[in-house]
Parts: C-alpha cells; structure tokens; sequence
C-alpha cells in the first residue's frame, strides 16, 4: 500500500517485469545448483521396487511394491520404526531443553558468555565418528575415565553401550554431548536478536519473570526453536555414526535404526532393493514431520508480520 | 660398485653357497646389512626374471585398492624390486580397515576401473565372485605362458588354496574340483589361545586344553588375578564375533552351520550338539568375559591383552603376535598355545581369516595385473615379509620352513610356530560358502548377544533363530 | 536490570561450570591423550600422571611416524587440505546461493515460493545412503569422479538448505521499514540489499555459514564413495589409526585436535558477529 506507492515516487526505475522476475532470479540459482540430486532419487526409487540383491543376480526382478509390503508384515521393520522415532525424539527433546536452557544462562552479551559459548561448540566440531571412538575408550569398564570416575562414587560395573538396558542411555549421552551446541547457538543468537522493547515494558512494569519466560520470550523465539528442532530432528532420525561405532545397532537389535540396518543391508548384503525401500520410508516419514513443522513456522511467521 | 659381490649373492641364490658362507663373505666384502639386503632381493628378483619375461607389459600404470595393514606396508617397503623388474608403473589408494570394505563395495558395485586390483578376504569373495566383479583367477594360474615356473602355487598351503576357491554353487564345498580361484592368499590368521604367561603364572595354571578347562581355568583367573578377567573373545554384533574362536571351538565338535541336501541348505545351529556348546560359550562370556562383550571387536580384544585387562584370549594368533611387541605394557609377557575345544578332537581345527588379492573384473589390464599379483604372492616376496617385516602369517609352507623366519619368531615368540605347525593341517574356513553369509552371520551374532544378555534363553533362541534363518533362506532361493 | 540476587547469580555460575564441565571435559581429556603413548593412556585404573610427549602432533604434522616396525607414512596434512578446500568452497558457493535465496523468501510473496523453499529443505531429507549408487554411478558417466568440483557439488545438499532456512528466518525478522527507507533515498534494490539487508542479518548468516562449516566438515561419507584416496578428509585420515596391530589413540586424539583447529578458529572470529545481534533488535520495534 504506502510501500507500493512510495515505490513508485522512486527515481530508480524498475520495470514490473524485474519485480516479479526477482524473486526467482534470487531463488532458482539455489535450487539448480541441488535439482541434480532428483535424478539419483528418482533412481533409488526405482531400485525400491526391484528384487536386486548383487550377489544373487539371477533373481533381480521388478517387484512394484513388495519391498514395501515385505517391510510392513515384518515384525523387525517395526523395531526399527519404534527405535528410530524414539531415538529421534528423545535426542530432540532433551537437546532442546538442554540448548535453550544453555543460551538463557549466555544470553547477556558478555566476553566471558560469548567465549564460554564458543567453547561449547567444541563438542560440535568433533566429527561424530571419532567423537564415538573416544566415548567408547571412555567407557571401557578398565582404561575409561569415565567408568573410573563412576566407581569413585560407587557405582560398579556400569555396562554403558554393551548392556540392552543402558545401550540407549549410552547413545543419547554422546548425541547429546555432540549435538546440544547446535540447538544452543542458534537459540543464543535468536534470543540475542530479540527487539528490546517489550522486554524493557515488561521491566518497568513489574511482570514476574516466568511470565515474561513464557509469554514475551518463548514465543518470540519459537520461530528459532522450530528451525533448530526441525534440522535436529531431521539429523537425528538419519543418525549412523555415532550408533555404528558404539554398537552397530547392538546390542541384539535395541539399536537398530534406519540408516544402520539400511548400511548393513547395502554394504554387507549387497541388498540394493531392500535398502533403497527403507531409505525411501525413512524419506517419507522425515517429509511428513517436517511439513508439519514448517506448516507451523508459516503460521507463526503470519501471525508476527500481521502483529506489525 | 658392487659387481663382485652381485656374483656372491647369484651364487647363494643358485643354492651354491650356504647362508652362513654368504654372511661371512659380505662382511668381508664390508657391505652394510642393509646393502646386503637389497642385493639380496635384487638377486632373488634376476633369478626370477630369468626365465620369464617380466617386462612384457613394461610401460603400464596400475593401480591398487589397499587397506590400512601391515600386510599392505610389507609389500610397499618392496615394492621398488616389482618396479624395477617389470618397468610397469604402479600407484596405491589406501583406506583405514573401518571404511575399507565400504569403499570396495562402493568402487565395485559401481562398475569403476580405476584399480585393478585390491585386498580382500575370502567371505567377500562370495558376493564379489557371483556379483561378477572379480576375475577367476584359474585362467592366469593354469596358464604357463602368462604364469612364472618359479610360482610353485602347491606351495600355498592347501587349506588356504581351498578356501579362497568356491564354485558358485551355494553350500558348494570350497576347494572343488570345478571352484573358481576368487582370489590368491596373501596373508593369513588362525585362531587360537594367546595368553599371558605371567599372569598364568601368578595363579598356577596352565593354558586349557579344551573347552570344559577354558571355561574353568578362565574362572579362576578372574577370580584370583583380583582386576584382569579370565578370556578375550569378541562380541559386537557383526559377523565377526562368529567367525574366530567361536566359529573354531564350534567346528571342533564337528557342528557345521548348514547341512546341504539335494542343493538346499538348512540352518543346522539348533542341534543339541550346537546348544550345548553356545551354553557353555554363553556362560563363559557371563562369567569370565569382558565387561562390555558386547561392543567388543578386534580392536578391544588385542588391546585388553596388550594392556594387562585380560589374561588370555581365544581368537586370531596374529593378534596376539601384535600385542607381543610395539608400546603394548604387557609385550614380552605373551604366550601362545594350540586349542581344540573339542575333549575327544586329536587336533586344533581353526577357522581362518585370508587376507587376499584379487583382480577386478572391470579392469582394463588384467595380464599386466595378473604380473603384479603374482610378484605379490611370489615366494620371495613372501620370503622379504616373512623374514624383514611383520608379515605374519605367511601362507606358504616353504616360508614356513626358511630357518631366518622361525628364528625371527622362535626368539620374539616362544611358542607361536608350535601354535602355528600343530594347528595348519586342520586350518581353513569352516562356514558353508553361500551368498546370505554376512546377514544370516551377522544374525547369528545378534542372537548370540541376546543369549549373553539373558533376553532370550539358549536352546528356544537357537531353535528361533534357525527357523528364522530357514525362511531368509527360502526367500532368496536356497532352502 | 538489578534484581538478580546472589542467590541467583550463585545458581547460574554453578550451572555454567556443570555444562561446561560436561561438554568441555572429554575435550580436555582428548587433549591430554594427546600428549601421552598409547601405553600411558591404556594404564589401569586411568591417571593423570604422565609426562607429556608431543610426538604424536610430529608425526602428524611431519608425515612421518616412527614405530617399533620402523617408519610409516602419514597422510594427514593432505587430508586437512582437502577438508578445508571442501569446507570452504562449498560453504561459499552455499552462500553466494543461499542469501539472496532466503532474502527472496522472506521478502517476496511469489507463486512457488513456499514450494521452492520446501523442495530445497527436502534435498536435506534424503539420506545420503539412499543416494550413494546412483550418485557414484551417475558421477562416473559425468567424470565427477575424484574431483574438488563434483564433492563441491554434492555438498550443497548438506550446506544449502541449512543457509537458506537459518538465514530467512532473520530477513523476516528485519523489519522492511528501514529497507524501504534506504530505497526511497533513490538506492538499488541491489545496494540495499548490500548495505542494509546483509550486514542487518549478520548474526544469522555468521551462525549459518558456521554451522554450515562444521557439518561439511565432518561429512565423510560422500567423500568416501565418490573420491579416492588423495581427496579423504580429516575424518577418514583419522580412522586411519585404527589399524590391526592397534588403535592408536594418542594419535587419533591428536588427529581430533588438529582437525578441531581450523573450525574453531573460524568460530572465534566469528563470535564477533554473533554478539552483534543486539544493535539489530535496537532496529525492531
């Protein structure tokens, strides 16, 4: 409206074609650069509905769906469905506790904060593979530090990642350890970059901190919890390293998440068809929960343009 | 420079002088160890050019696909003397073992020629040879014009030729008359006891001499040594956990893992004969074993006996050869035994893991290739890894008969060739070749974990897993 | 601002020091495992007592590793290289194409925007093992084997959607008066988005770009399938040391704090623009 209008009082000219053309002048280069991607896609799609096992070459076939529908009657499919989500989602939950309670403690620009916080990205910067290595020699029940550290306070013979009841708790730790920075930086640069203002109104007027907490901060910040969750999410669903190296999906199959038992059926079973099918389901289950999530992200970005 | 004593060393090689007259004569020639060395080699090399033309293919590029090993060191360390004798050009890829394999498959199964040839071990020959990605080496071995005379490949030792040959045919027996060579021996490992002398010592006992005093003996170490525990094997839930002791102390009651009728396999683990001896195995680990079996490969098991965390350990000699030297605490303290878990066996009968060399399918230079794997699995060069580097252990039986090499060892590691020269005869793989071995293994591994961990009990277990396993094998046409 | 009591302030000092104590001690022990042997490391129960060796950072920085077996070669530094060319490039080739990208989508309610920005978010919902064959297929018959360029390609798929969706969030949280401001003082549309739109969302691309960063660092897979030895990055050197006569820890950890250099230096220069969020909420409201 006034913005249209002062556009047009500009001396700088502009022809309506180039304001249209712009966006996608800005946005399509990005999108070429990664379309390639589709045509190995569409590729390994089309492995998913073959028998193919490299091994057994005589009976490559095309099977439409069976793949699929192999995988739903299959009681170790679903094992890996609830592990994967539950794997998922606890990783998620608790980095996001844990990262929005961390960028709230440094959240006052201060020299100390802003190196403290950078220091906390350490863990990060550790590839997860080798980060995973040396969890697992600090675990070792006789050289690991940490299993010493838990016998000085009287706990003995902590089965850490070999034991199906604590294999879990193992793998969530170092997730934990690996990825919480992640979430924190972000929600440490959203929470710096909050406007002021209601924050200063809120002061003068005497609100009580946790109202303040949960009604002025965390929704302003929800737009950057969203995006931090949802690319954590996505990370984490996918999760090999850290779990290959610890236990392989052991131990028996407590850990035996999608991208494992996709891994050992490629690699150790030359099973192209099988591993292109659980990789697609894997795909699908990852697009239907990030498309709730960014369903969300728009409706709260609406509601904040319209608050302007 | 050294022309009069290149004569010394033809004459030795022609067998004309003993070793003790050429050490003699070098020394006063003045020649260092190290020259005399490389002389050596140079000249064991002429004698082989000399009657076949190694430079037939000179001028060509090859290129090799290695893993991280000391097998793969060894044949760096020489290979100037392949260089200079056949003019051919030859460069390496290397890859750490945790991803090796990974990259072959990815190399393989994607149809590139960029090596011509790579290392691998004789299971993934049973899914690189019915894939077509590798060559049946018979064509080059039974062909005088393309393989040296000095090659003598009856030299090999028979259990290893055996076992890197297979026809096609799943449950076929390995070795057959009509087996295609997959791939050559190279480098290879037995499994049996390497303990800790001092440790033995401390408590008075003597290594087992089958499975019953394993897992005895393993429990009074535990409980006398006061912190190092009884018996390394592994654990992780891989394959790999199957393959060594297990698999070894298995085969010695005669269990097999498939019987083979009219062509069909059938899963044979739930025998009584198995149940009793996963029983035995299960209690073992429960009692004496490693705190975190489970996650326990390779790696774990040679550095708990290297750094004093056990007492002795069931699975590959060569692993305990390694632990015996380099920065380990306990090196020096080793010992090595034979073990034939079964009471009434009259010898060890080992599972074996081969490192080999094999030639891809895809490449564009398969003579000039088939020089260079003939050079690498040569006597001599076997002879240089043997007695110069760790090359343990060599596959052929005339290396294990070169005086050098058993003094090398005899005086490093008492009691690793008796370990060795009891346990050959009856060494070679005992798994049925079939092309479901990694997940059916794999499988086998889990269940074993679930028996250890007490989630499922071990004769139901058995009797699932083999119901489980007969219907995977239905399903890709094999059972 | 002056009513956090001592009590408070007391709390959330031994907070900090209970998070950085958990994520900074493995840290600090990967650290000092690199000063030690691998004999000194293995000791039962762990100590803190030993005297420190540098030789595992000579061997690595040098290329040569004395054993009891005599000399190895090491490739480590190559695999720097290569871990920094491909971080770099690609998260600059992520950038150049994800800002403008993401100012696109914040700024500009266009048909297929939504599906654009979407559809390149999916690119990060393929997992890379799905891929793998074909890519490695399709990259043989391109010539994009073993080369800088192909991994350069591949890893957009890590670093783009990750810019993008980071980075738009900022724009949209810039208000647009200031840029309408700027424009109706007869600038370009291209100079206000040089000169206020970009340095306005600089927390936002700073955190982007370092996180984008840290992930193409730590990817190895697709290097792994795609590219041969020569172009492996820190990752795979480092397994390198998990070799059958041993896992070689003190160099493992020494190859991890070699390797976490570079990132963190990037991180430290880039804390600058992090912290400079504050005098762009100053803009808002």
């Amino acid at each position: 409206m006034t913005a249209a209008a002062t556009e047009m009082r500009t001396p700088v000219k502009q022809s309506r074609f180039m304001r249209r053309a712009l966006p996608y002048l800005l946005s399509l280069p990005a999108l070429l650069m990664c379309i390639g991607i589709l045509i190995p896609f569409f590729t390994a799609v089309y492995y998913s509905m073959l028998r193919y096992r490299m091994n057994l070459p005589a009976m490559k076939g095309f099977i439409w769906f069976d793949n699929y529908l192999n995988f739903f009657t299959d009681p170790k499919f679903w094992n890996t469905v609830y592990i994967s989500l539950t794997y998922a989602f606890l990783t998620v939950g608790l980095e996001l506790l844990l990262g929005l309670g961390i960028a709230l403690l440094l959240q006052r620009p201060s020299r100390f904060n802003n190196i403290a916080s950078i220091l906390l990205l350490l863990p990060l910067m550790t590839a997860p593979a080798l980060a995973a290595l040396m969890w697992k020699l600090m675990t070792h029940p006789d050289f690991g530090i940490l299993s010493y550290l838990l016998t000085v306070i009287g706990v003995q013979n902590f089965k850490w990642a070999s034991d199906p009841s604590t294999a879990l708790f193992t793998v969530l730790l170092v997730d934990m350890w690996v990825y919480t920075p992640f979430i924190m930086i972000l929600l440490l640069a959203g929470l710096r970059s909050l406007p002021k203002a209601p924050f200063e109104a809120a002061a003068l007027d005497g609100v009580p901190r946790s109202f303040v907490f949960f009604r002025i901060t965390l929704p302003m910040l929800m737009p950057y919890i969203i995006t931090a969750t949802l690319f954590r999410l996505l990370d984490s669903i996918q999760q090999f390293d850290i779990i290959y190296a610890m236990t392989q999906g052991g131990p028996g199959d407590k850990l035996l998440v999608f991208q494992v038992q996709a891994y050992l059926d490629f690699f150790q079973a030359t099973n192209v068809g099988r591993s292109a099918a659980l990789m697609i389901i894997l795909w699908a289950i990852t697009y239907a929960l990030s498309n709730v999530f960014i369903k969300q992200w728009l409706k709260l970005r609406e509601r904040a343009h319209g608050a302007h | 420079m050294y022309d009069k004593e290149k004569g010394l060393f033809e004459a030795f090689v022609a067998k004309k002088m003993s070793r003790r007259e050429l050490i003699q004569a070098t020394g006063k020639a003045g020649l260092s160890a190290s020259a005399a060395g490389f002389l050596l080699t140079q000249a064991q090399t002429r004698a082989m050019a000399a009657d076949f033309d190694w430079m037939k293919y000179k001028g060509s590029k090859l290129k090799l696909l290695l893993n991280k090993h000391p097998y793969a060191d060894a044949m760096i360390a020489n290979i100037e003397t392949f260089k200079s004798m056949t003019g051919m050009d030859i460069s390496w890829d290397i890859f750490p073992e945790d991803v090796y394999f990974d990259k072959v498959t990815a190399a393989l199964s994607s149809g590139s020629t960029e090596y011509d040839a790579f290392m691998t071990g004789a299971y993934m020959t049973w899914t690189y040879g019915p894939a077509g990605w590798i060559t049946d080496l018979n064509e080059f071995i039974k062909d005088p014009a393309k393989t040296n005379p000095n090659y003598n490949w009856e030299d090999v030792l028979p259990g290893l030729r055996a076992s890197t040959s297979w026809n096609g045919v799943p449950g076929g027996e390995l070795g057959s008359a009509d087996a295609k060579q997959w791939c050559i021996p190279w480098g290879y490992e037995l499994n049996n006891i390497s303990y800790n002398k001092k440790m033995f010592d401390k408590v008075g006992v003597q290594p087992p001499k089958n499975l019953g005093e394993m897992v005895e003996i393993s429990a009074k170490l535990t409980k006398d040594l006061g912190g190092p525990y009884g018996i390394g094997v592994r654990g992780s839930r891989s394959w790999a956990t199957i393959h060594p002791g297990f698999l070894s102390g298995y085969a010695n009651f005669g269990e097999k893992d498939f019987t083979v009728a009219d062509g069909k396999l059938k899963a044979a683990m739930n025998t009584a004969g198995s149940k009793s001896f996963h029983a035995d195995w299960v209690k073992m680990i429960q009692d004496s074993g490693p705190k975190n079996w489970s996650t326990y490969t390779w790696y774990q098991v040679g550095t708990d006996l290297g750094a004093g965390a056990s007492a002795m350990i069931f699975d590959a000699d060569i692993l305990g050869y390694f632990m015996n030297g380099g920065d380990n605490k306990e090196k020096g303290n080793l010992g090595y035994a034979p073990f034939a878990a079964n009471p009434n066996a009259s010898a060890p009968t080992p599972n074996v893991w081969i490192w080999s060399l094999a030639m891809n399918n895809a490449g564009t230079q398969k003579d000039a290739t088939w020089y260079f794997l003939q050079w690498a699995t040569s006597v001599e060069h076997d002879l240089f890894g043997a007695r110069k580097m760790d090359f343990v252990n060599p596959v052929r039986a005339s290396v294990w008969k070169d005086e050098e090499f058993r003094n090398r060892i005899d005086k490093s590691y008492p009691g690793y060739l008796n370990q060795h020269d009891v346990s050959a005869p009856g060494a070679k793989i005992y798994f049925t070749a079939q092309p479901l071995f990694f997940d059916l293994t794999t499988l086998w591994a889990e269940n074993l974990q679930k028996m250890v961990a007490k989630e499922i009990p071990v004769d139901e277990g058995l009797d699932t897993m083999a119901a489980e396993i007969d219907k995977k094998l239905a399903e890709a046409g094999l059972g | 601002m002056d009513h956090t009591s001592t009590f408070e302030k007391t709390l959330r000092g031994v907070l900090i020091t209970l998070v950085l104590v958990f994520f900074l001690f493995p840290i600090v022990w990967i650290f000092l495992m690199s000063l030690q042997t691998n004999e000194t490391i293995l000791r039962i129960p762990p100590s803190l007592a030993f005297t420190p060796i540098i030789d595992n950072y000579t061997a690595l920085i040098t290329g040569q590793l004395r054993t009891a077996a005599g000399s190895l070669q090491l490739n480590f530094m190559q695999n720097m290289f290569n871990s920094v060319l491909l971080s770099v490039c690609s998260v600059a080739v992520s950038l150049v194409l994800g800002v403008p990208a993401a100012y696109a989508f914040a700024r500009f309610k266009f048909r297929l925007g939504e599906d654009i920005a979407f559809t390149l978010l999916s690119f990060r919902f393929a997992p890379a093992l799905l891929v793998l064959l074909p890519l490695s297929l399709y990259f043989k018959s391109l010539g994009l084997t073993n080369t800088y360029v192909g991994l350069i390609w591949v890893y957009q798929l890590i670093c783009l959607p990750l810019i993008l969706w980071i980075v738009r969030g900022y724009f949209e949280d810039i208000s647009p008066d200031i840029e309408h401001a700027y424009r109706i003082a007869g600038n370009s549309w291209w100079q206000t988005f040089r000169k206020i739109s970009i340095p306005l969302a600089k927390p936002g691309i700073a955190a982007a770009g370092l996180l984008a960063f840290i992930f193409a660092w730590n990817n190895f897979v697709f290097a792994l399938i795609l590219a041969s030895a020569d172009k492996q990055p820190v990752t795979v050197g480092a397994l390198a040391f998990v070799t059958a006569s041993g896992i070689q820890y003190g160099q493992i950890a020494a190859a991890i704090i070699i390797s976490i250099t570079p990132t963190l230096a990037l991180a430290l220069y880039a804390q600058r623009y992090l912290v400079e969020g504050l005098s762009m909420g100053a803009v808002k409201g």
